[in-house]
C-alpha cells in the first residue's frame, strides 16, 4: 500500500479532459513558410490539449516554432493544415468575422510590445477595451488599478517614449489582460522585466487562471517563473517533444518513489518515467489482467477496487494505492493471477517497454552530475 | 501622419499638384467651350436663327434677312434681329504689320442685341454712330498692333483696306479660331463688307429672337420652325450653344486631348496619393498589425483611412484651388482665353480629388486587408 496526498480526482480528470473543457485543442497541426522551391516546414503534426484555466509554459531552442503556434493559436496566422480549435470555435478555414470575434476574446502581450507611439500608456491600455464596448468612465479605475499594480502609476499618462523598455512591456502586459480575456497568448513577457515585477506578472497571470478561468499559454526561456505553470511543452524542430502536466508529473514522481526498483535512478529519469505512466479506467467486472497471459504492465491503484483471483477462485481484494504486476518490469514470466475490476478502476499504469526504453536512454548518475555542474549558473 | 508635419506638407503638397492638373487641363477644355461661345452667351436671345449648313459658328454660311421678318410677324414672337458676323475676309492691318484677320460684329445700334452685362458697349454706340469707327476686344492678340488700353484709344488701322478708327474697348475673348473682336454699326459694317451681296445686310448670320413674356421659349421655337421651313433652323439659345460645345467636342480631337489631359491628372494625383498613403500605412504597420490582433476589423481600417483620405483631399484641395485660381488668372492674360472658375466645376474637381484620394487609399489598404497580422510584425 502506498500512502499519499494526492488529489486523484483531480488528477483523473486532469489527465482526459471533457472536450468541453478544452479552451485549446491542436490536431494534427502542420505548417510551412514561404512557397515554392523555399517553402520550408516548420511544424510537423502536432498535438496539444490545453484545458480551460490551464497555464502552459512553452519552451524550446529559438527556431523551434513556439512563436509560429502561439500566432496560429491566436489567429494571427492561417492555419494550412490539420485542425486547432481555440474557445470551441475550429480556426483551419475560419470567417473573418469569427477572427475578429476570436481576437477581441484573446489578450495578445507581444514580444516587441507594439505599442501607439502616439498615444500615453493609459490610451494605449484604453485601446483594447474600446472594441468591446466599455464605457470610459467604468474601465478608467481597471486600468488605473493595473498599471499602478504593475508599478507604472507614477506614468499613466507617459507616452512610450520616455518609457523605459520594462515600463513599455508592462504597458503591454496591461493591455494585452485589461479586457478579461478567455485566451491570454504572451511571448516572453517577462523578458525585459526584473525579477520582482516578473513575479507580480505571473501573480496576476495565476489570478486570471483561477478567479476567471482565463487560459494562459506563455512562450518563455525564463525559467523564473516556470512554477506557475500547470503544463510544460517542450518544442524541438517544430515537434512538441513534451507535453507534460506538471500535477501529473509530480503525483507520479510521488508514487514511483514508493519502489525498490525506482530508487537507484536519477530525479531525471524518474521524472521521465513518470511522463510514460498512463490512466486506465475500467468499469465493474473488467478483467485488468488474465492468469497465464505474459505480464508486460505494472499497475497502481489510483481509484477503486480490484478481486484478485486465482484459478477462477477470488483469493484477495485490493483498493486505492495498492500496486500489482510489478514484478513484469523486471522478469518475463506468466501472470500468476487474474484482476479484476470490482467497482469503477482508475489505474496508473506503466508499460515494461516504455520504463525500458527510459532505462537504456538514461545516463549514469556521473553523467547527469556532470550536466548539473555544468549548467551550474 | 499628423505628428509629423513635414511628411504632412509633402502629402498635401503632392495633392494639391494633382488638383492644379486637373483644374488646368479641365479649366483648358472649359476654357475653349466658354471662348467659342461667349458671343452668344453675349446675345440678348431666347431663340437663335441660323443657316442649316453653318455647321458651326466660324463657318460663314448666312440665311435671307425675309426670314427675320416673318420670324417678327410670328405670335409669341416680340422681335428678331440680325446679327452680322465677318471673319474670314476681314483682315486688320496697322501700319508696319502685317494684315491679320479679326471677327468684326455688326449690330444695329438702335435694335441692340447686347446683354451688355458690364454696362461698358452700351455708352459707347454713340461713338459708333460716325463713319469707319469700332469697338476692339481687349483680349484681343496683342501683335495687330493696337494698344488696348482705354487711355490709348482712338487709334487708327486698316480694316479691308480702308481706314477704321478704333474709338473704344469691350471685353469678349478670344478662341481657337478668332484673335481679336470688333463691334461696328450695320452702317459701317455694309461699308467696309460690301462683297456679302449686293445689299450686304440682306444676308444674316445669326437671328436674335426674344419671345413675349410668358411665352415658353421651346414652344414658340416649334412654331416658328413650322413657319420658316428648311432654309433656317430655330434653337434656343441654350441648344445653340451646347450645338456649338458638341461641334468642338465631338468633330475635333481638343475634347479628346483636355479629357485625356484631366484623365493624367487624376491618375497622377493616384499614383502621388498611393504613394503617400501607403508609405505611412507601411511605416505604422507594426501599430496596424497589434489593432489587428485585439480584434479591430477591416471594416475599422476602411473607416479609417478613408477618413484620412478625405482629410487629405479637403487639405490638399483648398492650396490645389487657391494655385488654380491663380493660374487661371495668368492664362487668362497670356492667352485672352476665357478661363472661369464656376462652383459646378470647383465641386466636380473636388469630387475627382475625393475619389482620387480615396481610390488610392483603398489600394495602399488592400495589402494590409490581407495580411495575417503575425506576417506584419
Amino acid at each position: 500500500m502506498i500512502q499519499h496526498d494526492i488529489d486523484i480526482d483531480g488528477l483523473i480528470a486532469a489527465w482526459a479532459p471533457d472536450p468541453s473543457e478544452l479552451s485549446v485543442n491542436v490536431d494534427q497541426v502542420s505548417h510551412y513558410y514561404g512557397e515554392g522551391d523555399t517553402r520550408k516546414q516548420v511544424l510537423f503534426q502536432n498535438e496539444l490539449k490545453i484545458r480551460r484555466g490551464e497555464i502552459v509554459i512553452m519552451t524550446g531552442p529559438s527556431g523551434s516554432g513556439k512563436t509560429t503556434l502561439l500566432t496560429l493559436v491566436g489567429t494571427l496566422r492561417s492555419v494550412q493544415e490539420g485542425s486547432l480549435k481555440v474557445l470551441d470555435t475550429e480556426l483551419n478555414g475560419i470567417s473573418p468575422a469569427d477572427t475578429t470575434m476570436l481576437r477581441k476574446k484573446t489578450g495578445f502581450i507581444f514580444q516587441a510590445h507594439n505599442l501607439f507611439e502616439s498615444l500615453t500608456a493609459f490610451q494605449n491600455v484604453k485601446m483594447s477595451t474600446e472594441l468591446l464596448g466599455y464605457k470610459s468612465a467604468d474601465i478608467k479605475p481597471k486600468i488605473e488599478a493595473t498599471l499602478s499594480r504593475l508599478g507604472l502609476g507614477e506614468r499613466i499618462h507617459y507616452k512610450p517614449k520616455s518609457l523605459s523598455g520594462g515600463q513599455k512591456q508592462r504597458v503591454a502586459i496591461a493591455r494585452g489582460i485589461i479586457h478579461q480575456p478567455d485566451l491570454i497568448l504572451a511571448d516572453e513577457p517577462t523578458a525585459a522585466l526584473d525579477a520582482e515585477s516578473g513575479r507580480e506578472v505571473v501573480t496576476i497571470f495565476q489570478e486570471m487562471a483561477q478567479q476567471h478561468g482565463c487560459t494562459i499559454l506563455i512562450v518563455t526561456h525564463d525559467n523564473r517563473i516556470l512554477d506557475v505553470a500547470d503544463r510544460i511543452v517542450s518544442m524541438v524542430d517544430g515537434n512538441i517533444r513534451s507535453s507534460v502536466l506538471v500535477k501529473w508529473n509530480s503525483a507520479m514522481c510521488q508514487i514511483l518513489n514508493e519502489f525498490q526498483i525506482f530508487r537507484s535512478l536519477t530525479p531525471q529519469s524518474i521524472s521521465q518515467v513518470a511522463d510514460m505512466m498512463e490512466l486506465k479506467k475500467y468499469q465493474p467486472g473488467d478483467e485488468i489482467v488474465s492468469q497465464g497471459e505474459m505480464g508486460d504492465e505494472f499497475f497502481v491503484i489510483g481509484k477503486g477496487a480490484v478481486d484478485i483471483e486465482v484459478d477462477d477462485k477470488k483469493v484477495n481484494t485490493l483498493e486505492e494505492g495498492a500496486f500489482f504486476g510489478e514484478v513484469s518490469l523486471i522478469k518475463e514470466q506468466p501472470r500468476n493471477a487474474t484482476v479484476r475490476a470490482k467497482t469503477e478502476v482508475a489505474c496508473f499504469v506503466l508499460s515494461k517497454e516504455e520504463f525500458q526504453s527510459v532505462i537504456d536512454s538514461s545516463t549514469t548518475f556521473e553523467e547527469e552530475l556532470r550536466k548539473a555542474i555544468f549548467s551550474r549558473q | 501622419m499628423t505628428h509629423d508635419p513635414r511628411k504632412l506638407l509633402l502629402a498635401i503638397t503632392g495633392i494639391a499638384f494633382a488638383v492644379v492638373l486637373m483644374f488646368q487641363q479641365r479649366g483648358f477644355n472649359h476654357a475653349l467651350f466658354d471662348s467659342t461661345v461667349a458671343v452668344v452667351q453675349e446675345l440678348d436671345a431666347d431663340l437663335i436663327l441660323y443657316n442649316p449648313s453653318r455647321f458651326a459658328l466660324s463657318s460663314e454660311v448666312r440665311f435671307k434677312r425675309d426670314a427675320l421678318d416673318v420670324a417678327a410677324s410670328t405670335a409669341g414672337v416680340e422681335s428678331a434681329r440680325p446679327l452680322y458676323l465677318e471673319n474670314l475676309f476681314a483682315r486688320m492691318r496697322v501700319e508696319g504689320r502685317r494684315a491679320r484677320p479679326i471677327r468684326v460684329l455688326g449690330v444695329d445700334l438702335d435694335q441692340n442685341v447686347l446683354l451688355d452685362g458690364d454696362g461698358e458697349i452700351l455708352p459707347q454706340f454713340d461713338s459708333l454712330r460716325s463713319p469707319h469707327t469700332a469697338l476692339m476686344d481687349r483680349l484681343s492678340k496683342k501683335n495687330y498692333g493696337i494698344e488696348l488700353s482705354a487711355t490709348a484709344m482712338p487709334q487708327t488701322a486698316e480694316l479691308t483696306g480702308k481706314r477704321i478708327d478704333i474709338v473704344g474697348l469691350f471685353q469678349s475673348g478670344r478662341d481657337f479660331a478668332h484673335d481679336g473682336n470688333l463691334i461696328m454699326s450695320l452702317s459701317n459694317f455694309s461699308n467696309y463688307f460690301g462683297y456679302r451681296a449686293a445689299d450686304p445686310l440682306s444676308v444674316v448670320d445669326l437671328g436674335v429672337v426674344k419671345v413675349a413674356a410668358n411665352q415658353p421659349a421651346d414652344s414658340v421655337a416649334i412654331e416658328l420652325q413650322e413657319k420658316l421651313g428648311e432654309g433656317v433652323v430655330v434653337l434656343t439659345k441654350q441648344q445653340f450653344v451646347q450645338k456649338e460645345i458638341d461641334f468642338w467636342a465631338r468633330n475635333t480631337p481638343i475634347g479628346v486631348i483636355f479629357a485625356i489631359g484631366a484623365v493624367m491628372g487624376f491618375v497622377v494625383g493616384v499614383i502621388i496619393c498611393y504613394q503617400i498613403l501607403a508609405n505611412d500605412i507601411t511605416e505604422h504597420l507594426g501599430e496596424f498589425a497589434t489593432l489587428k490582433a485585439m480584434g479591430y476589423g477591416n471594416s475599422y481600417f476602411f473607416g479609417l483611412v478613408i477618413k484620412q483620405a478625405v482629410y487629405l483631399s479637403l487639405l490638399g484641395f483648398l492650396p490645389g484651388l487657391i494655385c488654380a485660381w491663380l493660374l487661371f488668372r495668368i492664362n487668362v492674360s497670356f492667352t485672352g482665353l476665357l478661363m472661369q472658375l464656376s462652383w459646378d466645376r470647383v465641386l466636380f474637381i473636388f469630387a475627382l480629388t475625393l475619389v482620387m484620394c480615396v481610390v488610392s487609399g483603398l489600394l495602399a489598404l488592400r495589402k494590409l486587408l490581407a495580411a495575417d497580422p503575425a506576417s506584419l510584425f
